[in-house]
């Protein structure tokens, strides 16, 4: 299955989101879980991207409305628009899910 | 083309989740996708008549009422409007009130299904 995980929070959803497994993953930051692709804690970045295999996008309106530019953003992150997001989840990937 | 079916169920005042529903909605229509969007729980709020608009608060009904023009399908559960004392005649033209069987044949029907959780 090519699963399209949303992540739309800073609160940690690690308990659901490391049992989740996918042929393909893609996890897709947005609103404050745009926060896991550019803050750092301990000097350790967000265990969110560690999830193995996966692709991670980062919505680029969410990533400005909170004052951060693309510069900013994890190199492992790819900043992605609305009409991106719309392309993965009707061409990239079979099942959404919204965590 | 596909049909993209989003359920939302974040309220209106207090979460920005259904202005990202409203603009992903937008964003698929503009790739000539159809789009049903079921509103559910606190979300059926944001289909209800007679809002005031302030500028501190997402106001998304002019969005809204754009997109219905435009050919989407808006669906709100109407169990869950009638326990908020939200009632058929404050139900904005060009919108539907269903049981949630509409919810799972559009799902059913659908290429890919969004569901946006709630609080």
């Amino acid at each position: 299955m090519k699963l399209a995980v949303f992540l739309s929070d800073l609160r940690r959803t690690e308990d659901t989101y490391d049992r989740l497994k996918a042929d393909k993953l893609g996890v897709i930051l947005v609103e404050n879980g745009i926060y896991h692709a550019v803050l750092k804690e301990g000097g350790k970045e967000s265990p969110v991207l560690n999830k193995a295999g996966a692709s991670f996008y980062a919505l680029s309106d969410d990533l400005e409305t909170r004052g951060f530019t693309a510069a900013q953003v994890n190199p492992r992150v790819k900043v992605v628009s609305y009409g991106d997001i719309i392309d993965l989840i009707m061409n990239d990937y079979e099942k959404t899910a919204w965590l | 083309m596909g049909v993209l079916t989003i359920g939302a169920f974040p309220s209106l005042v207090g979460s920005g989740t259904l202005d990202f529903s409203f603009k992903l909605a937008e964003a698929a229509m503009a790739k000539g996708h159809k789009v049903n969007f079921w509103l559910s729980g606190n979300a059926v709020m944001m289909a209800k008549k007679g809002q005031r608009a302030f500028k501190d608060y997402s106001h998304l009904e002019k969005k809204m009422m754009e997109l219905i023009g435009k050919g989407i399908e808006i669906t709100v559960c109407e169990a869950c409007a009638e326990a908020r004392g939200y009632h058929k005649e404050d139900t904005p033209a060009g919108m539907k009130r269903a049981s949630m069987d509409w919810y799972l044949a559009k799902c059913f029907k659908s290429e890919r299904v969004l569901h946006i959780g709630g609080e």
